[in-house]
This record gives C-alpha cells, sequence and structure tokens, in this order.
C-alpha cells in the first residue's frame, strides 16, 4: 500500500510544519547501549520519519533484555542486541534507515578515528557506557549535542551535554504581535489618513479595524502630552477613554469593543528586547572570530545588528496580523501592507547578510528564502544558550546540601536522586557490577569520597540510595518508557530546530510522579 | 523445558521492585512480595482507547506483569495514525484498533497466561454489571464526552462502605503536551469536577462567517455551517469521506477567492472541520507511561501514588506540575451540593438552556430539565417532548421561582446536574452588545 507522506505525518506536521520535517529527515541519530530506554527513544523517532539512526552495542540478548524491551522478538534470545532492535524498530517506518553496529564502544573509541563521529547529528548514550569523559570531549569538540539517559527503579535523569544550542522556530506561546502602532511606516499611516471616521455611515464606523483606531487614538494622545505615549498605569487608563470616546456607542460597536478590550496591543513599544540586546553584545564581543565556519545563526545575528542600526532601531516586522473585528477590504488591505513591509524588510536583511558573507569569503549560495524569512518572522524570540559538558559542578553540589538542610523532615530529594544515578554508574565503572542493597554503605562511601568531599551524606539521600538500591532495575519499562518519551522529545526539538529544548539536566521522580531540572 | 517454555519473556525487569520494600512504601508491615506479583497475574486491566496512548498502554502492561486486560475502542485504524500508534501497519488500515492491537500485543510478548480481550464498540454498549469486573481502568481517550460517561459511571459503583471502588488513570495529549490523573471514584476529585480545566473550543461569530470574513477558517465554517446543509440538507458531514473533505475544500476555496483570502488549504480545512489535533509519539509515550507507573503502583503497593494530577508540557523546555485537584462540591457526579446558577428574568426556557448548556463546566450537547413538580423540557419520547414544547417560548420566571432546584439530564452522559436557580437583571431585555452584534 502507498502512502503519501502527507496523510501519514499529518498529526506532526502541524506542530513543525514542512522545513522541520526536511529537517528531521535530514538527522543521523546514534544510540550507544540497546536498552529498553534505548529503544524507545529511537520507537519515537522511527515514527516520525527520522532519516536515519545507528545502534551500537556488543551484547547478546539475555532474558532480562527479553522481559523489558518490547522491540526483541522472543526468538530474538542470545541473537546480537544491536541487530534485533535495529531490525524491530524497521518494521516500524520504511522510509528510516536503520544501521548496527555490533562493536564496544570501548573499541570504536581506541581504534576509529574521531571522523567516525561526524556523520551523527545527536548522539544518545542510555545508561552506564565507559568512557563516557572521552565520548564527551570528542563530541563536544564537534558541537554535537549528546543526551545522556539513565533509568534506575522508579527514577530516570536526562542530561543535555551541548556547548551552544540556537533556537530561530522557538513557537514561543507568550509571543507578541508585532503591529508597530507607535511608529507607522508611511504606507501604513496613508491608510490611516484616508479614513475618516466622521464620514463613515454606522455600519462602516463600527468595522473599522482596531489598528486604525489605536494609532488614531494614540497620535490624539501625543498631541496632548507633549509627544509622549502613555506611560503609567494612570495613563494607560486614560488612554482607554481615547479609545472610547472615539466610538458612537461604545456598548454596541464590535469594533471598539475589541479595541477597549486588547488595549495592550496599543501600548506595546516597538523596540529590540533585552535578549536580542544581548545577542547583539555577543557579536561585538566576537566580531574577529567570525570566519568560514561561524554558524549561519551568528551570521544571521550580525546582519541582524546591522539591519537594526540602518532602520530606526526596529526588527524586521513578522508581518503577520491577529483577526480582529473588521471589514474583509479593510482587513485585507492592512494584510497587505504589513505583508509588503515585512518582504521589504527581508530584502534588507538579506543584503546585510550577504555583506557579512562577503566579509568572511563565504558564498551567498549558502542562504536560502526559507531559513531567510523564518529569522526575520521570529527575530524577537530567539534563543541561545551556552552549555556545559560537566556532570555536576560544586554550585550543584552546595544546592544539594542546601536543600537537605531546609527541608530536615523531608524524606524526598529530587536532586538528591541525580546524584545517586551518578554514583551507581560510579560504582559499575569500580566494581564492574551494578550494585544491590548490600552495597549501600560502599555507594555512600563513593559519594562522600569521590563527589561529595565530605564525610557526611545528608539522611534524605542516603534514603534516595536505598530506594535506588532497593529497586535497581534498568528495565522497569514505564520509567524506560516514560524517559524514552522525553528523551525523544529532546532529539526532535534538537533534529528540527524548533520549540525550546531543556537545559540542561532533568530529573523525575516516578514515586511522586514529580521533576524538576537545573542548569549545570 | 522446551524451548518454548524458555523463551517466553519472565518478569525479571520487575523483580527487584516486587521484592525488596523501599523507604518510601506506605505499607511496609502489610506489604508481601508474593501477593503484590499475584495482583499483578489476577488484576484484570481495562485499557479504555487503543490509539495514540493505548497502543502504549497495552505494551507497559504487558511488559509490566500484567496477564489479564481488556481492550475497548470503537475506531478503526486510518493512516494518519501511523506516526505513533506502533502496532499498526500500513496492511492494517481500516481494521479495528482494539483487535489488532491486542493481536500484535499477545503475538510480540508471547505469553500463554497474558490474555487480552479486545472489544470493538462503544464503552457505552457494555452494561454496568461488566464494568464491576475491572481492578483498575486506564483511560487514553481523545473525547471528552467518553471520559465523562466511564467517569460518571465508575463513581456510580461505590457504595456507601466503599464497596467496587475502581481506581481510574486518565491521560490525555495534545502536541508536547499532557496529562495524568488518578481517580479514586469518591474520594478524590474526578474527571468531571475538572471539566472548567479545558481550553475551550475555538469558534466564530456566524455574522463574521456569513458576511465579513477574513481569514482562511471563516471560509472553511462558511462552507461547513451554512453551505454544507444548503447542499446536502439532513446529511451529516462525515470527516472521513474523502469526497466530502475534497467538497468541503473546494467549496472553502471558492469562497476565499470570492473575497480574495489567502491560505485556503487542504490541510487546514481537514484541521477546522476535523477538529484535529496534533499528536506525536513522544508525548503519548510520556503520558502513558505515567499512567502506567501509577497503575502498577495501585495494584502491586510498592510505593505511594500520585495525588493526582500531573501537569505536562515539553515544548518549551520540560515542565511537570503536580497537584492535588480537589473536588468540586457541586460536582454533578460526585458532589451533593446544587450549583448555583444566576438567571436574567427576561429569558425564556429556550434561552437558558442555550445560556447554560454552553458553559465550560456544564457542556451538554441535548439537555432536558425538570424540577421536583413538573417536567420544564424533555427531549424524549416523542409526546412528552411535543407536550413540553411550548414551554420554551415562556419566560423562564414564571416556569420556576428562586431558589427553585432544576435538574438536567442528557441521554448521552449517566449525570445528573442539580442547579439552584436565581433571578436577576429587567422583566424586558435591554439593548445591549449581544443583541446588536449583527
Ligand atoms: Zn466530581
Amino acid at each position: 500500500m502507498l502512502i503519501d507522506k502527507e496523510s501519514r505525518y499529518d498529526r506532526q506536521l502541524r506542530l513543525w510544519a514542512s522545513t522541520g520535517q526536511t529537517n528531521l529527515e535530514n538527522s543521523h541519530i546514534c544510540l550507544i547501549n540497546a536498552t529498553p530506554t534505548g529503544s524507545e527513544i529511537l520507537k519515537n523517532l522511527v515514527l516520525p520519519g527520522i532519516g536515519e539512526f545507528t545502534i551500537i552495542d556488543n551484547r547478546r540478548v539475555t532474558p532480562q533484555d527479553l522481559s523489558g524491551n518490547f522491540f526483541l522478538k522472543r526468538q530474538d534470545l542470545n541473537q546480537v542486541l544491536a541487530d534485533a532492535v535495529k531490525a524491530n524498530l524497521s518494521e516500524l517506518n520504511s522510509e528510516v534507515c536503520g544501521h548496527s553496529i555490533n562493536r564496544s564502544i570501548i573499541s570504536i573509541l581506541s581504534e576509529e578515528s574521531h571522523q567516525f563521529w561526524d556523520q551523527f547529528n545527536v548522539v544518545i548514550v542510555s545508561d552506564y557506557v565507559p568512557q563516557l569523559e572521552l565520548l564527551k570531549e570528542i563530541l563536544w569538540n564537534k558541537k554535537t549535542p549528546l543526551l545522556i539517559v539513565n533509568t534506575i527503579g522508579f527514577y530516570g535523569s536526562l542530561n543535555i551535554i551541548a556547548n551552544e544550542i540556537t533556537v530561530i522556530e522557538t513557537h514561543d506561546p507568550s509571543r507578541l504581535y508585532d503591529l508597530r502602532i507607535d511608529k507607522p511606516w508611511p504606507e501604513l499611516q496613508a491608510f490611516v489618513n484616508s479614513i475618516d471616521l466622521d464620514s463613515l455611515d454606522d455600519t462602516d464606523h463600527a468595522h473599522v479595524p482596531y489598528i486604525v483606531i489605536y494609532i488614531k487614538a494614540l497620535q490624539t494622545w501625543k498631541v496632548d502630552h507633549n509627544g509622549s505615549v502613555p506611560q503609567n498605569y494612570h495613563e494607560k487608563k486614560l488612554f482607554r477613554s481615547y479609545i472610547e470616546q472615539l466610538s458612537r456607542n461604545i456598548n454596541l460597536e464590535a469594533n471598539f469593543i475589541e479595541a477597549s478590550n486588547s488595549i495592550h496591543r496599543a501600548l506595546q513599544t516597538t523596540g529590540i528586547p533585552i535578549s536580542i540586546q544581548k545577542l547583539f553584545e555577543k557579536v561585538t564581543a566576537a566580531n574577529e572570530s567570525f570566519d568560514a565556519s561561524t554558524p549561519i545563526f551568528w551570521i544571521f545575528i550580525k546582519a541582524l545588528k546591522r539591519f537594526v542600526e540602518k532602520n530606526d532601531n526596529q526588527l524586521p516586522l513578522p508581518g503577520t496580523l491577529p483577526d480582529m473585528a473588521s471589514d474583509t477590504t479593510s482587513y485585507l488591505c492592512l494584510q497587505t501592507i504589513y505583508r509588503e513591509k515585512a518582504w521589504k524588510d527581508q530584502e534588507l536583511f538579506t543584503r546585510e547578510v550577504i555583506k557579512v558573507l562577503e566579509e568572511v569569503g563565504r558564498s551567498k549560495e549558502e542562504l536560502n528564502r526559507d531559513s531567510i524569512t523564518s529569522f526575520c518572522k521570529n527575530s524577537q524570540m530567539l534563543y541561545v544558550t551556552s552549555g556545559s559538558k560537566k556532570l555536576y559542578s560544586s554550585s550543584l553540589i552546595q544546592e544539594l546540601l542546601n536543600s537537605s538542610n531546609d527541608a530536615e523532615n523531608d524524606p524526598y530529594n529530587t536532586l538528591g536522586i541525580y546524584f545517586a544515578i551518578l554514583t551507581y554508574n560510579l560504582f559499575i565503572e569500580k566494581c564492574n557490577r551494578s550494585p544491590t542493597l548490600k552495597d549501600l554503605d560502599l555507594l555512600e562511601i563513593l559519594f562522600a569520597d569521590n563527589i561529595l568531599n565530605r564525610s557526611s551524606v545528608p539522611s534524605s539521600v542516603i534514603t534516595t540510595f536505598r530506594e535506588l538500591l532497593s529497586h535497581n532495575t534498568r528495565h522497569y519499562h514505564n520509567i524506560n518508557s516514560l524517559m524514552g518519551g522525553i528523551a525523544s522529545q529532546e532529539v526532535l526539538k534538537l533534529a528540527t530546530a524548533q520549540y525550546t529544548p531543556l537545559d540542561n539536566l532533568f530529573v523525575f521522580d516516578g514515586i511522586r510522579s514529580v521533576s524538576e531540572k537545573w542548569k549545570i | 523445558m522446551s524451548v518454548a517454555t524458555h523463551s517466553a519473556r519472565d518478569i525479571s525487569s520487575i523483580e527487584s521492585i516486587l521484592r525488596n520494600i523501599g523507604p518510601y512504601n506506605e505499607v511496609p508491615d502489610e506489604y508481601n512480595a508474593d501477593e503484590a506479583a499475584e495482583a499483578l497475574r489476577t488484576t484484570t486491566v481495562l485499557v479504555i482507547g487503543a490509539g495514540g496512548l493505548g497502543c502504549e498502554i497495552l505494551k507497559n502492561l504487558a511488559l509490566t506483569g500484567f496477564k489479564k486486560i481488556h481492550v475497548i475502542d470503537m475506531d478503526t485504524i486510518d493512516v494518519s495514525n501511523l506516526n505513533r500508534q506502533f502496532l499498526f501497519r500500513p496492511k492494517d488500515v481500516g481494521h479495528s484498533k482494539a483487535e489488532v492491537a491486542a493481536r500484535f500485543i499477545q503475538e510480540r510478548i508471547g505469553d500463554e497466561e497474558l490474555k487480552i480481550t479486545p472489544y470493538f464498540g462503544k464503552i457505552q454498549d457494555k452494561p454496568l454489571e461488566y464494568y464491576r469486573q475491572f481492578g483498575v481502568i486506564v483511560c487514553g481517550l481523545d473525547s471528552i464526552e467518553a471520559r465523562r460517561w466511564i467517569n460518571a459511571t465508575v463513581v456510580s459503583l461505590v457504595d456507601s462502605e466503599l464497596n467496587n471502588l475502581i481506581p481510574m488513570v486518565d491521560g490525555g495529549t495534545e502536541g508536547f503536551r499532557g496529562q495524568s490523573r488518578v481517580i479514586l471514584p469518591t474520594l478524590t476529585s474526578c474527571y468531571e469536577c475538572t471539566l472548567d480545566l479545558l481550553s475551550p473550543k475555538t469558534t466564530y461569530p456566524v455574522c463574521t462567517i456569513a458576511n465579513t470574513p477574513r481569514l482562511p477558517e471563516h471560509c472553511i465554517e462558511f462552507a461547513s455551517v451554512i453551505e454544507w446543509p444548503k447542499h446536502f440538507p439532513g446529511r451529516k458531514f462525515d470527516a472521513d469521506d474523502p469526497e466530502s473533505v475534497q467538497w468541503m475544500y473546494e467549496t472553502a476555496l471558492a469562497r476565499a477567492k470570492l473575497f480574495n483570502i489567502q491560505g485556503v488549504t487542504k490541510q487546514l480545512t481537514l484541521g477546522v472541520v476535523k477538529n484535529i489535533i496534533p499528536a506525536i509519539a513522544s508525548t503519548n509515550a510520556i503520558i502513558a507511561a505515567s499512567c502506567c507507573n501509577e497503575a502498577f503502583k495501585i495494584v502491586t503497593n510498592t510505593n505511594p501514588i500520585l495525588n493526582n494530577y500531573m501537569m505536562y508540557a515539553g515544548d518549551e523546555s520540560i515542565f511537570t506540575y503536580t497537584y492535588a485537584h480537589s473536588r468540586r462540591p457541586n460536582c454533578p457526579v460526585c458532589g451533593n451540593m446544587s450549583k448555583k446558577v444566576i438567571a436574567k428574568n427576561w429569558w425564556t426556557l429556550d434561552r437558558f438552556i442555550e445560556e447554560i448548556s454552553g458553559k465550560q463546566e456544564i457542556q451538554m450537547s441535548s439537555p432536558s430539565l425538570t424540577t421536583a413538580e413538573k417536567s420544564l423540557y424533555l427531549r424524549n419520547p416523542p409526546n412528552l417532548e411535543q407536550a413540553t414544547r411550548p414551554n420554551l417560548a415562556k419566560k423562564f420566571n414564571t416556569l420556576v421561582r428562586a431558589g427553585d432546584e432544576v435538574v438536567i439530564t442528557d441521554p448521552n452522559l449517566p449525570i445528573s446536574l442539580r442547579l439552584t436557580v436565581e433571578f436577576t437583571g429587567p422583566e424586558v431585555e435591554p439593548d445591549d452588545v449581544n443583541s446588536s452584534l449583527m
């Protein structure tokens, strides 16, 4: 049966559109350790159509693997684990290309050159892996994001180790429409002037879109107030009466009622958000280091800075309008005025981008129109973060100690879960086996000596250790599946380059069904 | 030992969880590992929905020791399910979700003891007695009405000594967001208690659709609300019929061309007429796993259970919010107080019905109303409908007095909602905003 992609992927295209889908289909994800959690992560990526995946694992299928992994069949027992999981996942989507490497990570790290890792867009480690430090180092230098997922019993943790993450399409729900009521450009001003409220009949008067009402009211206000816009609460309240005075009947005219209710849109000031100003400062600081390998995101930021300097400190206009009470013609007129201004801004911005590229000896061929459009539409809400390659910091340990002191009688400690998981993996590294309840004391000593660097471990942390060792399975499927879902969601965000990813540590407690996150 | 038994899946993956009593176990003195294992084997679980959440739920239950599972779903498999409902393949399109899902799990797990009983139909088909056999119910539904129905049903099963209390775990997702919750009928807040948490459906005023369309959505609504009934009187639009959808799309497109409006696409048309909610495998996995983790703890007593609501949002970093949602004393399902409503003196009964049935916490599509003394309006049977119909045009304050209790029922829901009516406002309708918007 032939199935078109648009129907198959309909429910996800509504989240990240074809641009996100194309990025996803061009991504290659690597999983180290074919655990149940790892298999669940890949399941959630194969279904929406990730380009390729590679599984690295040199073990054979044990009864315990079979017990907790849905992507193993009974006949896979004693077979090569990576091959079996790859085959069973591949059934889910014929568009996806799967690979399996039946080798240990140690042999790959020692025998392959670092270029081996260039093929992957994201690397995932599930549970314990030897030589994690070396792997982190290699990927950090390549700026390839590394996800580390751990599940033990009712507990789960996720680290995202990424040099830098930048997102253009954040889909931020707090985003506001950019209407420029306080800074109408000539075409918009001309349209507003062309509407003489007094000469309209009652029907037309009740269909004037609020953009026109706001601009007229604000200009009258400015005349009355030495050219300044409403500043404080009192003035903003007073401004509402300016709008209502323009109405013939504020109880009847739907457009004026709406204008009065959406007054925040009129009072938005046009300017550069602080978060974007900070990016400009970064560009200034890094001016010399722009070169052939600078990511296109930073090229865009540099161009944006120049655009803003030349355009009265204004960002490119996104050009989208909210719906508002209006007759069809006026609304479509406004829509055209906003859209044309947005196109014009895009053109000017493109010129700046090309100049920046030329300065560092790069070709404008690497530009594509869609990415420019998307950048201009989202330039108020760009997201940038710098990560850390550490698994913990001294301030995180301090936070653990503080949280333990604050809640003397609280037996729960979410950050304690994370340190318990770290210590659990440290135990495997030192002792070559997984700890059990009998090893509680040893685990405590390992934690105190190697991580905490002091002798007394807080009681809530010891309780957490005890819970971890009591239920020390790494194959409890509900937590495997939950953490698999969470980790795959982060991979989707990184692969589509949309929505804001975790920054950078997440811990889930399946006992209380609560989570917390930290930035290391 | 034969090869078949040797390769059967064991429960080694959850052995330590069952065997060892952890420090957070709430009943350490009574807890018994063998009993917990036995409870998993003997408890019959009902899974409602075999879609995005349902596929995950069935997999999770089967991999965590449950052996007796029933699954109900009235839907058949659609192409657009394949991006997340991993038990289905292209060859299964058109077949029952419940049946295909049950067969797949059974085959993959390969355990003689595991029995999954599918039912291809509606939950409302089953008698009340059917539901008594379950130890826990896990819901992965996208329908509000079905959720309200099963919620009211499990609440009604509980008697005054708290016998027949069936815990219900409910999950829901939308895009990168979702929620999971544990309902202990009559003890915690129920589904009906939180009806006002749902975000209201987007609606467009008729006058905009008819006279001043501005958005592509307005054109699609015009095709659906005004043109469809005109061209196909008496025929309900079927969003799963490609020809009907094509007609809708073309009609909307023609309307858009007439007004020069851009952006009517087939994808948008489908989204508006089917009220499509975006969905991905990841979010379903998270919410289903959370639900099954709670079901596992409920049955085994290995650790405390969620009290009682967890919200999840993954679109901006990762965020969860867990809290105890409290019961609503005037909940029509689990409460015992009647809800106060204010009616305007000028309202007719018809207007009153219109005003209250659209309310977020009521949401009834075909309500019937009675008081202790008389029937105000009944939808069924036809002779009573006819007899009570004249009341619709009468002024509401001539039919009931202030402080009277009105009981509202809806044939689609096993709920009777009690309202205490108070009156306010003038006898004659003033010229207000609502009346002049057209
Ligand atoms: Zn309730």
